[in-house]
């Protein structure tokens, strides 16, 4: 297999308040292309924030050490406004990833970080990212640099959160929103984004797709939402999806629709998986590799299959055990209703 | 870090607060270091400052010391700006308070109300309530606050109206709560933050207020007031400004020693909140 | 038999949105005897919250009757609907939203004792140790803020607040989909145990048929409003014949535990 990324001895400590706390402790792993791999576990745990970590939206104030190394082939040449490709900003010969600054760029490209103010307009991310890029180069050249490119938020990562309606920009048509991420990221004029768009907005099967391209987020259900946040995602045509909870704030049915749906587009479009979650059944379904974390540590790693039929952990078991299926056990049935 | 630490890193605010320390520190000691009437004649008529030094800021034109003068007015300046101020955000927490839970025709009448308030400019409504009422401090406070509440009452309404809709809100009533509990312990407390993010414009407005009137001699006469002291000196501007100069910067620090300490305030708590 | 607890029939609740009128609630009726449990699970819009607030009269429905224990509730007011609201709790979704951010937890606990009169003023506090004990937590949690405790605490809490008047009902919206599934379990287990110590009822809202499938009695399947099909909740949910009903079992995450 080959690697896309990783992840050597990741720790990411939060600070507040003048106390620390590590949220993700020691974490090695390697992410194959091609894969879906799920990483799972309860609040707490870490999974979100090794998500951040991946997609460099880390808060300015998270202390991070340990490498994430990529391996991507350089990009196929790309529009003008293309940011430098050497960015050898995550080096392993320094043994730190330097986060110099909130990563404008990438939130924004990437579904909008929820924390941030929204509208920013996408081409002063884009400026900004390249003044950042130029001071990277300057520093690359006192380090080594690598053959590896570093990845860029929205164009090589597509980040679908929990919340559509906060990473949706209230006040600008849907359309609008998916085609400046193929306008920035593919240097596409804005009618080519717009059809961009729509054959995104089709793939992503919402109804009616005109209609849809032309509607604001609040129009929409939350199924509809996260499709629109997914198309964003993919917009660019990224290396690595990463779903962060993408499914939880959505009832049942429409939470297999979209489990669905990103299993198809994922396939169609040979992407890398990264699927967040707290259910380890729907993890099992959906991935081909779980990774099991708890209180920030790696519990184990192994082909869903595995995990799921013959866990190596107790803890990994108690998951296992605590699921409801509709074929469980009734937990109790001795206050049986008044007769 | 704590919020305490957090504030004393803020120079704006530490400034601020050294400003009104002082302030506080003058009003406090006022009758210990003039326990005399500050009205009454010190020495010699228009004695200009750095004279004679039982007379550091020198007397005015009816010989009295401008030293003491300014002391007492401090108190009277404080007194108002703050009473003026905390009756202002009271009324207007209420109001608001009421008028965004209980909805309805309670929320149209009492911000019609609140309408009739705000499109009288409130210097005017101060004056016409001191000219028909007679001054005195009492007077002079409500008529400050007359035209201060309404801003308080719309920002704690709006408030007020998102906070209704929330679960909590829902559980004391799901509890049997009644409806005055749920909107005076449950809901306006937690409206009141950016009710009070405006308290430190609100007595920075009040003293500007309370001046203005004692200006226009409507203030308190058996009181000494910075307002009163500038109008006094204005007469003899030409040959003794610093009787209208001396007032009127304490005035300007007062007012801007409110407003930093208040920002202060403010940023710290609003730190705070977005870590939390 | 006698009486049902609570008995809602034609019940409706219809909301205008930009000039239309939508029925979120449409003539549903159901009833709840004592000591059961009956869950309403339905994809998100088909008015299974709605339902929890008209029946906690927390909204007024346009139409349709609700009798709480031979009483007509939705003719009470003022202070006999609050009087009477000791009888029927609610458990919500997300504990942290349910309290105020203000409160700490003996206050929370106190104020149900104090509203309806249950203890004096001196002895809340040893009532409120009881309740917390009785919801599996330490006494020493009393003088904690709710935003300084776990989730699954919190949700504990708030169950120990809806026991503490002695409730026939409650309703639980959704109480423990927020929850990590290892504290799930417990939180459920406990409500089983209140259950069959106090016979209370529960309207138990869902969208998660694993959990309906593990607690509740009888199952109420809506769709847009409407009663899709409601019955025995395993023969529902082992065999459902309306379309909602087959797409929710379908779509419910399946663990198939065999090896390979």
């Amino acid at each position: 297999m080959t690697a896309l990324l990783s992840i050597r001895d990741l720790t990411v400590i939060y600070r507040r308040d003048g106390s620390e706390v590590a949220a993700l402790k020691d974490i090695s792993l390697d992410i194959a292309v091609g894969e879906r791999l799920a990483v799972i576990g309860e609040s707490g745990s870490g999974k979100s924030t090794l998500a951040l970590a991946i997609a460099r939206l880390l808060p300015a104030s998270a202390r991070i050490d340990g490498s994430i190394d990529w391996f991507l082939r350089p990009p196929p040449t790309l529009g003008a406004k293309a940011p430098p490709s050497v960015l050898p900003d995550i080096s392993p010969s320094r043994g730190e990833i330097a986060l110099s600054s909130p990563p404008s760029p990438i939130s924004k490209v990437a579904g909008e970080d929820p924390t941030a103010k929204l509208p920013i307009s996408l081409l002063e991310g884009e400026m900004s990212g390249r003044t950042e890029g130029g001071l990277m180069e300057r520093k690359a050249q006192k380090s080594t640099a690598k053959p590896d490119h570093t990845p860029l938020g929205g164009r090589d990562i597509g980040f679908v959160f929990q919340d559509p309606s906060a990473s949706l920009d209230p006040v600008m048509t849907v359309g609008k929103q998916i085609a400046e991420v193929a306008h920035t990221h593919l240097g596409l004029n804005w009618p080519q984004a717009y059809a961009k768009a729509k054959t995104l907005i089709e793939r992503v099967r919402l109804p009616d797709p005109d209609a849809a391209l032309r509607a604001f987020p609040h129009q929409l259900s939350g199924g509809q939402k996260q499709r629109v946040a997914i198309a964003a995602a993919i917009a660019a045509g990224p290396k690595l999806l990463i779903a962060d909870e993408a499914t939880s704030a959505l009832d049942t049915i429409v939470q297999a629709e979209i489990v669905a749906l990103i299993r198809q587009l994922v396939a169609e479009d040979g992407m890398t998986l990264l699927f967040i979650s707290h259910d380890i059944a729907l993890a099992a379904a959906l991935a081909e590799r779980i990774a099991v974390f708890r209180h920030g540590g790696l519990v184990e790693i192994g082909a869903a299959r595995q995990i799921v039929s013959a866990p190596r952990h107790a803890y990994t078991r108690s998951l296992l055990d605590a699921h409801l299926g509709l074929d469980a056990e009734p937990l109790s049935r001795q206050a049986g209703p008044s007769a | 870090m704590s919020p305490l630490r957090r504030f004393l890193r803020m120079p704006e605010a530490l400034a601020g607060t050294a400003i009104l320390a002082v302030l506080f520190a003058m009003a406090l000691a006022a009758p210990l270091i003039f326990p005399g009437d500050p009205q009454a004649i010190a020495g010699p008529a228009l004695l200009p400052p750095f004279q004679d030094w039982s007379l550091p800021l020198g007397t005015d034109r009816l010989g009295r010391d401008v030293l003491a003068e300014l002391f007492h007015g401090a108190r009277t300046s404080l007194a108002v700006g703050l009473a003026a101020a905390a009756a202002a955000l009271a009324v207007g927490a209420i109001v608001g308070t009421l008028a965004g839970f209980a909805g309805g025709l309670v929320d149209d009448v009492l911000m019609r109300i609140t309408d009739a308030f705000q499109t009288v400019p409130s210097f005017l409504l101060a004056l016409a309530f001191v000219s028909a009422v007679g001054p005195s401090l009492g007077v002079v406070v409500v008529a400050i606050a007359l035209g201060a509440w309404t801003g308080p009452a719309r920002v704690a309404r709006a408030e007020v109206l998102s906070i209704r809709e929330r679960d909590f809100v829902a559980g004391a009533r799901v509890i049997g709560m009644h409806p005055l509990e749920i909107a005076f312990r449950e809901i306006l407390p937690n409206a009141l933050p950016p009710v009070l993010a405006l308290s430190s414009v609100i007595v920075a407005a009040a003293i500007l207020t309370e001046a203005a009137l004692s200006f226009l001699g409507l203030g308190d006469p058996n009181r000494v007031t910075w307002g009163g002291m500038i109008a006094e000196g204005r007469a003899v501007l030409r040959t003794a400004p610093f009787l209208s100069i001396i007032p009127g910067v304490a005035l300007v620090l007062t007012v801007l020693g409110v407003y930093l300490a208040g920002e202060g305030v403010i940023e710290t708590t609003a730190v705070r909140r977005s870590l939390s | 038999m006698s009486s049902p607890l609570l008995s809602v029939s034609g019940l409706t609740k219809r909301y205008r949105r930009g000039g239309k009128t939508i029925a979120a609630v449409d003539n549903v009726s159901f009833h709840i005897e004592p000591g059961e449990t009956l869950a309403l699970a339905g994809p998100s819009g088909s008015g299974k919250s709605t339902i929890a607030r008209l029946v906690l009269r927390l909204v007024q429905p346009d139409a349709g009757d609700i009798q709480f224990k031979g009483e007509d509730f939705l003719a009470l007011g003022g202070a006999t609907l609050r009087a009477r609201r000791a009888r029927l709790q609610m458990v919500f979704q997300d504990p942290l939203a349910a309290f105020n951010p203000r409160a700490t937890v003996a206050r929370v606990l106190d104020d149900p004792l104090r509203i309806h009169g249950i203890a004096s003023r001196s002895e809340r506090p040893r009532r409120i140790a009881a309740l917390l004990e009785r919801v599996g937590l330490s006494p020493d949690l009393a003088p904690r803020a709710i935003h300084e405790i776990s989730g699954g605490q919190r949700q504990r809490v708030a169950i120990a607040r809806a026991i503490a008047t002695k409730p026939s009902l409650i309703v639980l919206d959704e109480a423990v989909s927020a929850l990590d599934v290892s504290v799930r379990g417990q939180i459920l287990r406990l409500l089983l145990d209140l259950q069959r110590e106090e016979r209370i009822a529960y309207l138990f809202i869902s969208h998660d048929l694993g959990v309906v499938r593990a607690i509740a009695h009888r199952l109420v399947i809506l769709d847009a409003g409407t009663i899709a099909e409601s019955g025995d909740a395993r023969t529902v949910i082992d065999a459902p014949q309306s379309a909602i009903g087959k797409a929710l079992v379908v779509a419910a995450p399946k663990l198939d535990r065999t090896g390979p």
